[in-house]
């Protein structure tokens, strides 16, 4: 999985809500993980047609406790199923979890960077080094990245993959 | 350098000092797994095509979001739980009326002592700090420690917070942990470890405690634990095995914190959470004359027997309102036990308050007792997320459950020191 994404910016603002801005709050207690579902009701809550005007590789950005609430992954599922990158000021500890196990390509602490574009820039993110640019403003950001052991599990597609691998590798199977 | 109580946890578990932000795969000591997610459990074991636990004698399994069948889906699934738990050897099931609510009751039980690391599913497992166990919950990838044994950690850093002063009348623990999410900054509290101590814990017994740990994961905290002391032992003793391994593992005099923070327990009035969100905090005083239709008293938060006792203060020689249903829920076998014991289920019933089975009550997702759309509850449940309680079309506010109880007599939110 390539750690670069070049696309357009979707800025959102502070405490969105895991379950109720990012997707449907039924899917937690139905489980469902189906990214073919999940994606098509990602950001529903803000935007029911969010699904039909993204394409892969734009970006999310979004302030404060983004995704805050229940740490349910359902939400991250669907945005990962878009093939879309998160950029944001702050996620709560449940859902830095449920993003790195959805396989999402995201950064954390980027302070300010909500004033850094706007909806509808291009942006260029690489999520390895933490360079954030924006080539509409051509301007350019320098964030800290996850750390390498953390984004090896989303460029193996999340924790599905991970465990499996870890499960061999310990002979459990 | 010395460490706080949290980094000394994990280093003991590891067999080596760690340090804030580091990565490491502590194995716990124990592992809750509450009753929904069993059969997920399973389910995901057997697609990763685990057969059986890495240590089944660790894991215990608590029935308390669904306490009792309420159809026939869900008497099947109680039913494959008990299956799951004989297929793998799970000798710590506690089943419909064993236990409770599994972030109480195995303190009660002497499972849970001061310095022990556990896992869980369930983001409340934070509980068992108030005995000094560092508790952190996992989500999806419990399954990974199910089977694995553990799964990656990132060491927190921790903030200390020194609670001094006294509760005025009327004030209870809850408010207090209320008004700490709006004065702790989400920010400074995000994935840390909130460690409690100071001279006011003399007063707070391991009910209090209980609910001071219970709070600050709304606001992004990773985990928080108190500092054991000697009303912990005091409390385990009789309730563990064997007392004579019991210690007092505290952080040490130079342990590097990310904040201090002198926090005074005399505020001046009880402290609510308007809708939609558990920080959402105000005092009761902006809240006055807003009526309420549901009202509920239990969960992890405030379903101890002090909190029963709180509830009977208010209650006693009054009548709930026409217009509320107020339903209360001891969260264990034990405090229902207590709470007949000391008379105090003879007061709800008088009241017009309604019993429901220890565990979770309606705080678990609304499954017993839900309310309609349109409608208000004021509960001491520990989310007010819309859908919290069923209906995502209703108000939900959190109290003490003093507030609570003098909301349910006046039927609208109403400040409980006018009945003390």
């Amino acid at each position: 999985m390539s750690m670069i994404y070049e696309g357009r910016c979707w800025k959102f603002g502070d405490n969105l809500a895991v379950d109720a801005d990012l997707t449907k709050k039924e899917f937690a207690s139905q489980r469902e993980t189906r990214l073919e579902i999940l994606r098509e009701f990602c950001m529903c809550g803000i935007d029911p047609d969010f699904h039909k005007k993204v394409s892969p590789g734009d970006i999310i950005v979004a302030g404060k406790r983004f995704a805050q609430g229940n740490p349910h992954i359902q939400g991250l599922l669907g945005i990962r199923g878009l093939e879309l990158g998160l950029v944001v000021e702050s996620i709560p500890r449940g859902s830095f979890r449920n993003a790195i196990n959805a396989g999402l390509p995201f950064m954390t602490k980027c302070e300010g960077v909500v004033d850094e574009c706007d909806t509808g820039d291009l942006l260029r993110v690489n999520f390895e080094t933490g360079l954030f640019e924006n080539l509409t403003r051509k301007t350019s950001k320098q964030y800290v990245p996850l750390e390498a052991s953390l984004l090896q599990t989303i460029a193996q597609g999340g924790w599905q993959p991970t465990i499996e691998k870890r499960i061999a590798s310990m002979g459990l199977i | 350098m010395g460490q706080t109580l949290t980094e000394k946890i994990l280093s003991r578990v590891v067999g080596r000092p760690v340090s804030p932000g580091e990565t490491i795969y502590p194995e716990p000591d124990l592992i809750t797994v509450h009753d929904w997610y069993v059969v997920n459990f399973d389910k995901s074991l057997q697609e990763l095509g685990i057969k059986k636990l890495y240590d089944a004698s660790k894991v215990l399994i608590a029935t308390d979001h669904e306490p009792i069948a309420l159809n026939v889906l869900s008497a099947e699934r109680q039913r494959n739980i008990r299956k799951i738990v004989a297929k793998y050897g799970i000798e710590h099931f506690y089943d419909n009326g064993r236990g409770g609510h599994g972030h109480i009751f195995p303190m009660e039980m002497g499972y849970i002592t001061p310095g022990m690391f556990v896992l869980a599913y369930d983001t409340h497992v934070t509980n068992y700090g108030a005995v000094g166990c560092l508790g952190i919950a996992m989500i999806t990838e419990i399954t990974e420690v199910l089977g694995c044994g553990s799964v990656w950690i990132r060491v927190p850093e921790t903030i200390r917070i020194n609670l001094t002063g006294k509760l005025k009348p009327g004030i209870t623990i809850r408010d207090i942990s209320q008004k700490l999410t709006i004065d702790l900054e989400a920010d400074l509290v995000d994935y840390c470890a909130v460690e409690f101590g100071g001279p006011a814990l003399k007063d707070i017994g391991v009910d209090g405690r209980m609910t001071l740990c219970n709070t600050p994961l709304e606001i992004g905290a990773k985990t928080a634990i108190v500092e054991p002391d000697e009303s912990t032992l005091k409390w385990l003793k009789g309730r563990v095995k064997d007392p004579s391994k019991l210690s007092l593992m505290k952080s040490d005099p130079d342990a590097k914190y990310k904040k201090v923070i002198e926090y005074d327990l005399g505020i001046f009035e009880p402290q609510v959470a308007a809708p939609p969100r558990p920080d959402n905090v105000v005092g009761i005083s902006t809240l006055k004359g807003i009526d309420v239709h549901h009202a509920y008293i239990g969960s992890c938060a405030n379903g101890s027997i002090t909190d029963m006792r709180d509830t009977a203060l208010i209650l006693k020689g009054r009548k709930v309102n026409d217009n509320v249903r107020l339903i209360i829920t001891p969260a264990t076998q034990e405090i229902a036990a207590q709470a007949a014991h000391e008379g105090l289920t003879e007061i709800f019933a008088e009241a017009g308050a309604l019993l429901t089975a220890p565990g979770c009550g309606p705080c678990s997702g609304g499954r017993i007792g839900a309310m309609a759309p349109g409608e208000v509850s004021i509960n001491t449940g520990t989310r007010n997320d819309p859908g919290r309680l069923g209906t995502t079309e209703g108000f939900i506010y959190l109290a003490s459950p003093m507030t609570v109880a003098a909301s349910a007599i006046t039927g609208q939110i109403t400040d409980p020191r006018q009945f003390l």
